[in-house]
This record gives C-alpha cells, structure tokens and sequence, in this order.
C-alpha cells in the first residue's frame, strides 16, 4: 500500500512560508510572460516550481520523471500563457492544474507503469528537500488544518484521487466502497474544504 | 445507462481531481459545465481548493532543472492569444486550462518560415543523410527537438482515400511530427483531422493545414502516451471533439 497519510503533504515547517504578494501579481506576472518576458517567468518559476515540482511528485513518485514532468509544465506555462484568463480562476490554480494534470497523463500512460508499481519503494523525500518559501496564499497550516476537519474517508478518498492519481473508480476499489458514495464523498469533502478555506467559488 | 442531471452535478468534485478516465463520462460532465452555471462556479471554487493540496506538498525543485527550463524558454515559441474562432464543439479547449492535447501547428506554428525550415529539414531526414540539425532548433524548436531526437522514426503509409502520410516520432519526447503528400483536395467543408488514437484516450491532434503543392506542412503532436496510433479522418470544417467517419488512415506509433 502506498503512502498515502496526508500527513507526508504538510511536512514544511510551520511558519516557513512568506507570502510573496497576492494572485493578483501573479496575474500580472502571467500576463507579462504572455508577452514574452523572460524576467516574469523567472518570477513565476521562483514562486510556483516548487509547488508544481512537488506535487508532480507525490503522483509521479519517481525523481527523474517528476523533473521531466515538471519541465514539461513550466515550458507549457510559458508558451501557453497567453491562454491562461484570470476571470476563470488564479494564476497559481492555471498552473496546478496543468501540472496534476500532466503528472496523471504521466502515471496514466502504460510506460510509466513499472515505475508506478515501484512507487512504494521509493523513499519520501528528505525534510531539508522541503521548500522553505513557496508561493502559498493558502498557506500549508490552514490546508493541513481542513484537511484535518474532514472525515477520515473524505480526506483518504482525496488523498489518494489528488496525490496518488487514482480515478475515482480506482479509488473505489482501493476503499472497497461503491462509485456513487466516492463521488459524493470526494465532492463534499472538498466542499468542506472549501469553506474551511474561504475560498470564494 | 445516461446519468441523472443530478449525478452529473456530483461528479464536480472527482473531475477537478482530475479522477474521472472515462473520456465519455468527462465529456458528458463538460458538456453540462457550458450549461449549467452553478456547476462552472462550483468547479472553480473547487479548483483553487486542489491549488492549497498542491502548494502544500511544495518540494525544493532540483537546482539543476532551473536552468533547464529557462534554456527551453528561450527557444520556444509561444502561443498567440486564442482567437475567438474556436470551433464551439472542441471540448478540451473550452474549460480551463485549455488544449489537453496541445497542438502548436494550429496555433503557433503555420508561421511559414517554421514550415519552410521543417520541410527542409524533413526532406534531409527522408534522404536517410545524417544531418546536423542545428539550423533548425534556431528556428523552430520544437519540430527540430522531433527531428534531432536520437530515437525519432520515420513512418509512411497510404492512406485508404489516397496519398501518404509520413510521420516522424520521437516516444523519448513524446511528440510527433505528420506531413501528407497527394492526398485528396477536400471541398470547403470538410477537413482532415489528426488524432492519438487510444484504447485509453483518443485525443484529437489537430487539422491538416490546407495541402500546397499537394503536401501538407508539418503538424506537430505533443503528449503521446504508450499505444498511441495517429489516425486521421474526415470531418466536418473546424473539426470535431471525437472521430466521427471511419479513419482513412491508422499508423501504430510504437513497435
């Protein structure tokens, strides 16, 4: 079984992580880049590779192609940031979601089986790996706290759908629950989380 | 077994975790999403919620790839705004972020010195001459990373409607590269389409531009996965989301 303890997501050190100026610089910063500014997109790398480099890494596991994942998407930002529409939702989620959604075409891909059945043996990374300053408007101590605020198989049916790239059929299996009450379990939960962390819809 | 409206509106959740593999299921989800405003705004609200998950398994990246991408940056091109004449049916660019298949030819590279260089270049690889293709990466980044890539293959077969197509593969960037020659004119309102064809995904891959010459100008795929076969079709202009004529040609990527 893998790690899956949501625990292993907050393991900064609390306190650890400066805001850097609000979404709304981020913005900004991505609308410069879509104009081919190669300074902004330092900015960004500076303030979001981090978090995209490690979630990639919680759903890739591997090392090497987490790097290449991660690669993958920051280039992606830049050459895509002309399409990113702030009205549609933060610069930080643009990049997120790009990011999970390119380490689960990564996982989903039968290539990259043998090193998903290897995930369990690779050891989680080291505490001084942890990034000491990331970009975090929603700062890792109130995501562990909500987290902490749902029900034990909200927060596992999370976990393992967001970190472990599991589909929802998958994490039904692994649960042994049904489909519907994954769904549903899945939704509420971050719904809860939602509004635990005032983020408006 | 069409779900209830009040099912799709539970699967809000499971979709910006990216948990839903059925094409079809997701699909039908995004389609209710243009529909249904409380759905689009519940889906964005529950967005930023996986940005906290996200930015809470922050790991310091590797020193190394800093450098790496900023070198990439500098010989990549980027992508012009959308325009505002994407085809309504194409559902992957419709929510956000767009283009799960990323097609730079429709986008960025019709950009006529890229395909003049490309052709060039693809005419050296067919000739089987090794060939230093550092001319190219100048130009073009992201074609000549195909071309220069020591695993790329050069693939060519007839289609059933006529013509070849010849594709150059690299699995190691899992990117791809078609060019057609004599394939048969299409009126107006029609289009030859690209796809990844996969038992797990098929991915639309772009439009053939409009052959010159009777050959196309490169098209170039990003993201293959593992089973990939380039299939294309005709369909109706400005393409659709999925394959809707059976395909006139399917070339299997990998051995």
């Amino acid at each position: 079984m893998m790690a899956m303890d949501p625990r292993d997501s907050h393991r900064a050190r609390p306190g650890a992580v400066p805001e850097q100026g609000g979404e709304h610089d981020l913005d900004g910063l991505l609308a410069l880049v879509a104009r081919g500014d190669e300074p902004a997109f330092e900015a960004v790398y500076t303030r979001l590779a981090g978090a995209a480099y490690g979630l990639i890494r919680k759903v890739v596991r591997d090392p090497a192609q987490s790097e290449e994942v991660a690669q993958e998407v920051l280039l992606e930002v830049w050459r895509t940031a002309s399409r990113f529409d702030p009205a549609k939702g933060s610069a930080a989620t643009w990049v997120m979601t790009i990011a999970h959604r390119r380490a689960i075409d990564r996982v989903r891909s039968a290539t990259a089986t043998a090193a998903r059945d290897q995930r369990a043996a690779e050891p989680l990374p080291a505490s001084d790996e942890v990034a000491e300053a990331v970009e975090a408007s929603l700062d890792r101590e109130r995501v562990r706290h909500c987290l902490g605020g749902l029900t034990e198989l909200q927060r596992e049916s999370i976990t393992l759908a967001y970190y472990g790239g599991y589909s929802y059929p998958q994490v039904a299996a692994l649960l042994g629950a049904t489909l519907s009450s994954i769904k549903t379990r899945i939704r509420d939960g971050l719904i809860r989380m939602r509004d635990c962390l005032g983020v408006s819809g | 077994m069409k779900p209830l409206r009040h099912d799709l509106h539970l699967l809000s959740g499971v979709y910006v975790l990216d948990a839903i593999d059925s094409d079809t299921e997701r699909d039908r989800f995004e389609r209710h999403l243009g529909r249904c405003q409380s759905c689009s705004s519940e889906v964005r609200g529950l967005r930023e919620v996986t940005t906290g998950l996200a930015m809470a398994a922050a790991l310091q990246p590797p020193a190394a790839m800093h450098g790496r991408v900023l070198a990439a940056v500098r010989r990549t091109r980027q992508l012009p705004p959308a325009a505002d004449t994407q085809p309504r049916h194409r559902l992957w660019p419709r929510w956000w972020p767009q283009e799960r298949s990323r097609w730079l030819p429709r986008l960025a590279l019709a950009a006529a010195t890229a395909g003049v260089v490309a052709a060039l270049v693809l005419g050296v690889i067919l000739a089987g001459t090794q060939h230093r293709l550092g001319f190219a990466q100048a130009q073009n980044g992201a074609i000549a990373r195909v071309l220069a890539a020591p695993d790329a293959r050069v693939l060519t077969k007839s289609t059933s409607a006529g013509g070849t197509a010849t594709v150059i593969v690299s699995p190691s960037e899992r990117e791809l590269i078609v060019t057609t020659a004599g394939l048969r004119p299409l009126p107006a309102s029609k289009v030859y389409e690209a796809w990844l064809i996969n038992p797990r995904r098929t991915r639309p891959a772009g439009l053939l531009p409009s052959p010159r010459g009777g050959k196309t100008q490169p098209l170039l795929a990003t993201e293959l996965m593992a089973g990939d076969e380039l299939g294309l079709t005709v369909e109706p202009a400005g393409g659709t989301a999925k394959p809707t004529t059976t395909p006139i040609l399917v070339i299997p990527l990998r051995a």
